[in-house]
């Protein structure tokens, strides 16, 4: 690799920001090179997101300053961050669907005629042009729902470089597309890279990560803890600066967790649903923690949704306790024990408009009914007990969730179905977006509820989390299990080299 | 989301009297609007304008408080006007062939409006449709249906006296009973709201649709429910209406829905659903009736009854908005 020092571009320096009592950055330095493909990676909650927002405009730093094409640039301004050559390509689309390739390319910027009107020539010649100096091929007329997911992400770094990006940050380019789609966005990244564009990739795939980084940054903990050419590190030395050392060995004190109990309490025989996942065979015991990790598009939460009945399954059984169950929608699953705390907890699971009460006692209304009525004296006995057995703060039924904190809102969804005494729970990405002291809160608290014999199915990216909570961990790629490895044989490689597809023991 | 936690901290801190007035601030209004029109001619207040007014919106009121979990729940029924001529025609054809007997009347009145409210409450919760979409469909349906079995002529009551009671009557020879119905709607639709699994999965509904259902709870039953209530509230407006007048119309109802939507809103039931109040609709129906009969008695001609009335249902909204948003910081 050539190297890039008199080339910076995208120049960071002291980089901090603070929410409430978490440092989600701290100090943190970055130089991105004109033609350096640079890996951004860390663990969830680590701040790759934080520092995204800050260099797109989108969050203005507590500290520190950013510096683009030599220029000092404010931050806060989105537009203005466009203006100066910085693009995002974000997880999501930020494409409009139904409209074509071409008017998507150049959205809110087409060229207009004297009066006004669109210039539809010119527009056609402009981004002619501009994908051939690009190298991409892409059908201008079809609409962007019509294309596969890799062509949707060229159309979006078409879009980033008809803006005159220099610099194009991607998150998690990769999460929805097949591994021949990789390979060729790869080719166009390359192209990019030729053209002297800065790019800025974030991914938690370390394969990707290898074969397209000039360079990798790892964050943790807010922090960079590592900046190095890829060539002078391997992969084993990236996960442990990735995960810590304090870590590694907290993982093995905590997840041996020999199984309590023999007694199956939910499983599951060849469940599949077209499109989503296939033959699917897994169980959990009473007492036990098992986490179904995987990479995103794994369709996990699509799993343990059929599970509950939110999507029920096409084929295969469910057994609950021994006994085979038709589970078409929640409220079986929910009559058989089962509760589900949903991936959003927000979009999904909470009522804002309602007071935490109400909220706490939401799957179990028979309980609270008393001769055909709401008693709101039954409602606040429940909610009080679920706030005192959660240590839910503020300690306040009246409220909406929404005066809680990330962690809180998680807890009051659990005492929704510890309300009901639920006795296998199934939790989708339960600590997203929580800070780490509230996320060992979680972990002591699901342990003994588990401890205290209820079963819990838990979905998590978190490898951390998967490390530390997990007594079994079952690995999903593409809608099939490719692994299943017991707490004490887990290991992070393992568990990698099962996500990333590969199917082993 | 951080961010947001931090924004919103519970409310302990917040001087009392913004608490008060974020839950008052709709009461406040009336209190305001009824002080002004007193200001400027005193007779408003005298008891039997007062009993005047409430026997104006009875109509409105008992017609808006049945359709309030509608908008609780996220929905609109647009097609509240023509179930009022339906089910007044049903009720009034039902005496002029079983001899002017009361009750088969009231039955067939009733029917027409649970009828009517069932087959908009299944294009919504089985098939998913938009109400406002279904219910702009319906409008035109059950007006063509009345105008089919009602023609273009008005249908006399002939009778018997408690049909003719219903709207006209009056309990102890002065408080009108169509104010008895409207109180024990909104007893009823109260009762609901506060007392009920239902009620309470209305506002689950609206609020949270997703969230609602992954808690097992019936929502798409729940959806039919409100606008079956919605159409008996809308049967029973138009069996009151029928009495009034004593006459069934396919042209009754006509432009009643705006009203009733009108009190709602003005209520401050959001139309996009979750929060919502049947009392608050109370207070609703209660402004527009003080509107249309104090600018009535400051002889406002009617055409500037319409924009004045309309002006003032935006300010107030806007204003108690504006009060309950200060009261939120």
């Amino acid at each position: 690799m050539t190297s890039f020092s008199n080339n910076v571009v995208l120049k960071a320096r002291g980089l901090s920001k603070q929410y409430g009592t978490v440092q989600a950055l701290d100090n943190v330095d970055l130089d991105l090179c004109g033609g350096e493909v640079q890996a951004l990676v860390g663990s969830n909650g680590a701040g790759k997101s934080t520092l995204v927002k800050i260099l797109t405009g989108a969050v203005v730093p507590d500290r520190g300053n950013l510096t683009l094409n030599g220029k000092v640039f404010a931050g806060g301004d989105t537009k203005a961050a466009l203006d100066a050559g910085l693009a995002c390509i974000y997880q999501e689309s930020q494409l409009v669907p139904a409209l074509p390739v071409i008017d998507n390319i150049v959205l809110g910027r087409h060229p207009t005629n004297r009066l006004g009107f669109l210039n539809r020539k010119a527009q056609r010649e402009t981004v002619v042009a501009l994908l051939s100096r690009h190298n991409l091929q892409l059908d201008l007329d079809i609409p962007v729902q019509a294309l596969p997911p890799v062509q949707q992400k060229e159309v979006e770094i078409a879009k980033a470089l008809s803006l005159n990006a220099r610099v194009i940050l991607m998150d998690e380019p990769t999460a929805s597309l097949s591994h021949a789609e990789v390979e060729k966005l790869f080719r166009s990244i390359r192209g990019l890279r030729e053209q002297g564009v800065a790019i800025l990739y974030i991914s938690h795939v370390l394969d990707e990560i290898f074969s397209i980084a000039d360079r990798v940054t790892v964050i943790r903990d807010g922090r960079v803890h590592l900046s190095t050419p890829i060539a002078e590190i391997t992969k084993k030395t990236l996960v442990d600066t990735m995960l810590g050392h304090q870590l590694a060995t907290e993982v093995t004190a905590t997840h041996q967790h020999a199984r309590s109990s023999q007694q199956v309490a939910l499983e599951c025989r060849g469940l599949s649903k077209s499109g989503y996942f296939e033959d699917i065979d897994l169980c959990v015991h009473n007492g036990e923690i098992v986490c179904i990790t995987g990479l995103v598009g794994a369709k996990r939460s699509e799993l343990v949704r059929a599970l509950f009945g939110a999507e029920p399954a096409e084929r295969g059984e469910i057994l609950v306790y021994g006994h085979p169950v038709k589970i078409r929608n929640p409220l079986d699953a929910i009559r058989l024990g089962i509760g589900f705390v949903p991936e959003d907890r927000r979009q999904d699971g909470l009522f804002m408009g309602l007071p935490i009460s109400a909220n706490t006692v939401m799957a179990y209304l028979a309980k609270v009914t008393h001769l055909g009525m709401l008693s709101q004296r039954l409602m606040r006995v429940i909610g009080k007990k679920q706030i005192e057995d959660l240590d839910i703060v503020p300690p306040r039924l009246d409220l909406s969730p929404r005066a809680l904190s990330g962690g809180n809102q998680q807890k009051a969804l659990l005492g929704r179905w510890l309300a009901g005494d639920a006795r296998i729970l199934i939790l989708d990405e339960p600590t997203v977006g929580i800070d780490v002291g509230t996320k060992a809160n979680i972990y002591s608290l699901l342990r003994k509820l588990a401890s205290a014999g209820r079963a819990i199915l838990l979905v998590s990216s978190d490898m951390e989390e998967v490390m530390t909570i997990a007594d079994r961990v079952i690995v999903m790629a593409q809608g099939r299990i490719t692994g299943t490895f017991e707490g004490a044989q887990l290991s992070q490689e393992m568990i990698l080299r099962a996500a990333s597809g590969e199917v082993s023991q | 989301m951080i961010t947001d936690n931090a924004r919103l901290q519970p409310a302990t801190s917040t001087l009392s009297g913004r608490r008060f007035l974020r839950a008052y601030s709709l009461a406040l209004m009336l209190v305001v609007v009824t002080a002004l029109f007193t200001a400027i001619q005193p007779a408003f207040i005298q008891p039997e304008n007062v009993i005047g007014i409430l026997y104006q919106v009875s109509l409105i009121g008992t017609m808006a408080v049945s359709s309030t979990f509608v908008i609780i729940t996220g929905g609109i029924d647009l097609s509240v006007g023509p179930v009022v001529a339906l089910a007044g025609l049903a009720a009034v054809f039902s005496l002029r062939d079983n001899g002017q007997v009361l009750v088969p009347a009231l039955f067939a009145g009733l029917l027409t409006g649970l009828i009517c409210g069932v087959l908009n409450g299944i294009a919504v919760a089985a098939f998913r449709l938009p109400a406002i979409v279904v219910t702009l469909a319906t409008v035109s349906i059950y007006r063509g249906a009345a105008l089919l079995i009602g023609g273009s002529v008005l249908h006399q009551v002939r009778g018997p006296e408690s049909f003719l009671y219903i709207g006209s009557g009056r309990v102890a020879g002065f408080i009108p009973f169509p104010i008895f119905i409207f109180v024990g709607m909104t007893l009823v639709m109260y009762f609901l709201q506060t007392r009920t699994r239902f009620g309470l999965t209305v506002f689950a509904t609206g609020e949270n649709a997703e969230a609602a259902r992954l808690c097992g709870l019936p929502v798409a039953r729940t959806r039919l429910l409100v606008y079956l209530i919605s159409g008996i509230g809308a049967a029973i407006g138009g069996i009151v209406l029928s009495s009034q007048v004593s006459t069934g119309a396919a042209t009754y109802g006509n432009g009643i829905e705006l009203d009733v939507i009108a009190a709602i809103v003005l209520g401050g039931t959001s139309l996009r659903g979750g929060s919502g109040s049947v009392l608050h609709t109370v207070i609703g129906a209660l402004l527009i009736g003080e509107i249309n009969n104090g600018l009535s008695m400051l002889n406002v001609s009617i055409e500037q009854q319409l924009i004045a009335k309309g002006l003032i249902i935006v300010l107030a909204i806007a204003f108690s908005d504006r009060l309950s948003r200060w009261a939120d910081k």
